[in-house]
């Protein structure tokens, strides 16, 4: 079962900021040091700081800013802070937040909070998690911007209702460090991960349907995709190891690589986790049941073949000034042959990964791969820092506009991978515009 | 005349290399307004990538940018010369190239980021000979730093390396792997001489850095780097624009109007490619143009308040005009395969000639071992043997592998008499006359070329080296300097030790124009550490005025 205190020590070194050496540090020591690692250890496999830490700001002092249906929500500031974060929580608020999506003063909280996962966390975890957050966290005295829908949304009230019919996880009991493989994984992925957050489609309430656990679902811009064991819609070619080397390292050679939202889950979360840890969620993920995806029909990461471009030299310079749009075999070579090669295989080490039996270029639908052109590849884990340039609006290598990155996704598509689709500069200008400042 | 009359700013700045680029993203960041005037067009990295791969002659570092007609650049670095025309006993040695476009010549530089030594800022006083700068090396340490950062600098660490510029920071990232051929050249320098090869510092990602990747030694730094690995003053573009600074492309100063005291400068004036004119005012302005064309715009600016050009009071103006111009040699090494070509083009350096006694009587100077790819050579000189067939084949092979190629940076001096004049018989298509450069080597840098030759021929006897090919005459390096000279004396240099023009209290130049003497490392580091200094002054006085 985990060693908290290995992933305790791992998880600072990962950079993730406690309060240290603060007066804080002194209630710390007062409290079990036992239930401490504990509750770190919970922290990061619920991936707490995603959501609520801004990008360059403090951990857990919210602020990020999160797209969704209802309109963007902003994080809150979780620290123990008494004015402006959660230090007058008492722990029975605190697990109503976790379990019920209420705050302190009775208010609901928006449902981008994964309280319907949560739920499921046993009692003494949602301990756990008090304890650290009221000891180990740094408090910060900021409130960031408050978050302002429109109606309905706008009416917390109306959320009650959803909340009854939403439902939620089942409430664990016991102590979870002991479960056996398959518990603790269900436990990891349901009530810590919340995997399904983001890889459960909704129906039009917004609400998870429970029915297609883990089949895909559109994520700001990026799809987060079908993890089911299907054959052919989700990841039933790969075994336990490939899982967890997945979420350990955020990449599977020959087979995908984690940007995005996924780069930074692995990034906060899932790379710190226990080997243990690690197997009981790809146990328990890889046995869930198998959906079928209506628009793969063969995995994602099977597709095509290295493919070498025709030469396409042809001895004519332009000039300095001449900016024109080219043809796509072009645009390839000048912006992606450089590190993927003109065949598409990629450097000899996997660093640029390989474009074919790729599943992010393998896959149904293009969000992942203008997504990626748009923004770039930042992950840095224990196994390095995977890096690939934004080629968006904002970059320094390249600015490719929405009729090039169309032309780019839609020949490398053809190439390399599934070949299904055909995106159009209106598409991209549209994802850029909603999703991306690039 | 044109509709944007009204174009104005704080600062005004010409040119949008390195240096002009850095001002403007420093002075935009500080809430200061900012206008970039740069003479060619906004450009992109694609399609440099595709003109490199339609070009012939690959080593050729102005091939893929064909330039406009109205910003002209040389094409090339053969004389006589399209644009840059030179004369003189060394004519041949300043073919300088450049270019002329967003970013400017660090698109197709190597990347090399050396500090000055703090001696080469004063070589008056400690050798009696050129001039002492009007700063020492102290004044500028923090802003070499804040350079490095900038664009980010990889070098050794100073306790294990010492390159002889003391640092107050570590470098922004380590230094890069030294390639199989650099560890050979290494391992033989510090067996077998008396000398050190050293890592060279270098502009150019050991690790993910400002949004760009890190170098995956493609070898073709010049002329493009295609992934965005090493610096380029494009990026500064970038980000002074999003800091708000107005860039304006395709916009050649021609003529720099002064108020009726003839001390301070009231406005630029520019023409687009149409040669419509258009006036540009401001609080400061900044000339960033490169050595040459900074000298050739205050030339051709002059006009009956200033009759020999402006900030000329001293005559100066043109003159001084050094570089680094070396020796170069390629054999082939009798020993062991060297394998060059993988990794960046230039990692390493032989540093023991930057400095010492000798430097009263001769010039110092470095010496790179050139890390790139031989085939071309290799293949010239394997075919001018009469190979045919398989074993043509095989000597490619062979030859590529065992090729050497050495290079130095020797110092150069000031001599008034080096100088650039506007050329009477060439204009370009906007009737802006071609610039002119009188060249003679200096004899301190001739001697100091004899002592580079006498080290070469040794190496190329300790590698039992064959087949070598001298490159006639004295080797330019692109490192123009000098043309508007610093000092503290206003009736022997252009602008005093913070670049602002004796001349005019608002006129202020961001180039290796600058520069009293011209050392040994490459200029660039100490063109931007200069250019963030003037940012500095400029900050200091617009915002406490």
């Amino acid at each position: 079962m985990p060693d908290f205190k290995t992933v305790f020590w791992s998880f600072l070194i990962g950079g993730t900021v406690l309060g240290g050496l603060s007066g804080h540090a002194a209630r710390a020591a007062d409290v079990d040091q036992d239930v401490m690692n504990r509750g770190a250890y919970l922290a990061t496999a619920a991936d707490c700081i995603a959501c609520h830490t801004k990008p360059g700001g403090t951990p857990f002092a919210g602020g990020l800013k999160i797209a969704t249906p209802m309109g963007d929500i902003i994080s809150t500031n979780i620290t123990p802070d008494a004015d402006h974060g959660i230090g007058k929580y008492s722990e029975h608020d605190f697990e109503q937040a976790l379990r019920r999506g209420k705050r302190r003063d009775g208010e609901n909280l928006y449902p981008v909070m994964p309280y319907v996962s949560y739920a499921g966390m046993t009692d003494q975890d949602i301990h756990a998690l008090y304890v650290w957050f009221m000891n180990g966290v740094k408090p910060v005295a900021e409130t960031p911007p408050a978050t302002q829908l429109s109606f309905p949304s706008n009416i917390r009230l109306t959320l009650s209702g959803w909340n009854m019919l939403a439902g939620s996880e089942k409430q664990e009991t016991g102590d979870s460090a002991t479960y056996d493989k398959l518990r603790r994984g269900k436990y990891l992925a349901t009530a810590l991960e919340h995997c399904g957050t983001c890889h459960t489609p909704r129906n039009v309430m917004l609400m998870e349907k429970s029915d297609e656990f883990l089949a895909g679902s559109p994520v700001a811009g990026w799809y987060a995709p079908n993890i089911t064991p299907s054959k052919t819609g989700g990841i039933g070619d790969w075994n336990e190891d490939d899982v967890v080397q997945y979420l350990r390292t955020g990449r599977v050679k020959g087979k995908s690589q984690a940007a995005g939202p996924m780069g930074e889950a692995v990034e906060h979360s899932t790379s710190h986790l226990t080997d243990a840890d690690l197997h009981a969620l790809a146990a328990f993920v890889l046995q869930v049941k198998p959906i079928d995806d209506t628009a793969d029909h063969q995995p994602r990461d099977a597709f095509g073949k290295a493919n070498d471009i025709p030469d396409l030299r042809s001895g004519e310079l332009t000039r300095i000034d001449n900016l024109s749009h080219k043809n796509p075999e072009n645009l390839f070579d000048a912006n992606c042959a450089a590190c993927h090669e003109q065949n598409g295989a990629g450097t000899a080490d996997q660093y640029a990964p390989s474009l074919y039996k790729n599943s992010v270029v393998g896959a149904g639908r293009p969000d992942n791969l203008i997504m990626t052109i748009l923004t770039g590849v930042n992950r840095k884990t224990a196994d390095g820092h995977a890096s690939m340039p934004a080629f968006g609006s904002t970059s320094d290598v390249q600015r490719l506009d929405d009729e090039e990155v169309a032309s780019l996704v839609n020949y490398v598509s053809k190439t390399f991978g599934s070949g299904t689709y055909q995106v159009t500069a209106d598409q991209v200008a549209q994802v850029r515009k909603e999703h991306t400042q690039h | 005349m044109s509709s944007d009359q009204n174009l104005s700013a704080d600062v005004v700045i010409v040119g949008s290399g390195v240096a002009g680029s850095s001002i403007a993203n420093e002075l935009a960041r500080a809430g200061i307004s900012v206008v970039v005037l740069e003479a060619g067009p906004r450009v992109d990295r694609q399609h440099f990538v595709d003109n490199f791969r339609n070009l012939e002659n690959k080593p050729s570092y102005q091939g893929p940018f064909p330039s406009t007609p109205w910003a002209e650049h040389p094409p090339n670095q053969i004389t006589p010369n399209k644009y840059l025309h030179t004369s003189g006993p060394n004519a041949e040695a300043y073919q300088q190239v450049y270019l002329r476009m967003m970013g400017g010549t660090t698109w197709h530089w190597a990347g090399c980021a050396w500090r000055y030594l703090p001696s080469d800022f004063e070589l008056k006083t400690r050798y009696g000979q050129g001039r002492d700068w009007a700063l020492k090396y102290d004044d500028l340490e923090p802003f070499y730093y804040q350079a490095e950062v900038m664009m980010g600098v990889c070098g050794p660490d100073p306790k294990v390396e010492d390159l002889g510029s003391p640092r107050k920071q570590p470098y922004p990232m380590e230094a890069l792997p030294i390639s199989y051929a650099a560890q050979q050249f290494r391992k033989l320098i510090s067996e077998k001489t008396p000398y050190r090869v050293v890592h060279e510092p270098q502009a150019r990602n050991t690790k993910p850095y400002d949004g760009r990747p890190t170098c995956e030694g493609h070898n073709n730094c010049m002329p493009i780097c295609p992934i965005g690995a090493m610096y380029n003053g494009g990026y500064s573009v970038y980000h002074a624009e999003a800091a708000g600074a107005k860039f304006v492309p395709n916009a050649v100063v021609y003529k720099i109007e002064r108020d009726s005291a003839n001390k301070k400068v009231t406005a630029v004036h520019y023409y687009d490619p149409d040669k419509g004119s258009h006036r540009v005012t401001g609080k400061y302005f900044v000339i960033a143009a490169h050595c040459i064309e900074t000298a050739k715009l205050l030339l051709v600016s002059a006009d009956e308040q200033s009759p020999d050009g402006i900030a000329n009071s001293s005559g100066h103006v043109g003159r001084n005009m050094m570089d680094h111009t070396g020796v170069q040699v390629t054999f082939i090494s009798g020993d062991k395969a060297l394998w060059p070509g993988r990794g960046p083009l230039e990692t390493n350096v032989i540093d023991n000639f930057r400095d010492g006694d000798w430097r009263g009587d001769r010039g110092a100077y470095l010496v790179h071992m050139v890390d790139d790819n031989q085939v071309d050579f290799a293949t010239q000189l394997a075919i001018s043997k009469g190979y045919v067939g398989r074993d043509l084949e095989e000597q490619i092979r062979y030859l590529a592998s065992h090729t050497v190629r050495l290079f130095s940076h020797n110092e150069a001096l000031p001599d008034p008499d080096n100088r650039l004049t506007l050329s009477t018989t060439h204009k370009d298509a906007l009737g802006i006359p071609h610039p002119d450069v009188y060249y003679k080597l200096p004899e301190y840098t001739v001697r100091s070329c004899e002592h580079t030759r006498g080290l070469f021929k040794n190496l190329i006897g300790l590698m039992h080296g064959t087949d070598e090919q001298w490159t006639p005459g004295y080797f330019p390096q692109d490192h123009p300097s000098g043309s508007t000279i610093m000092g503290v004396d206003p009736k022997d240099s252009v602008v005093d030790g913070h670049c602002r023009t004796h001349d005019h209290e608002n006129l202020f130049i961001a180039s290796s124009s600058v520069f009293s003497t011209v050392g040994t490392g490459n200029i660039t580091l100490t063109v931007a550490a200069l250019a963030l200094r003037v940012a500095d002054t400029l900050k200091k006085e617009l915002l406490h005025a």
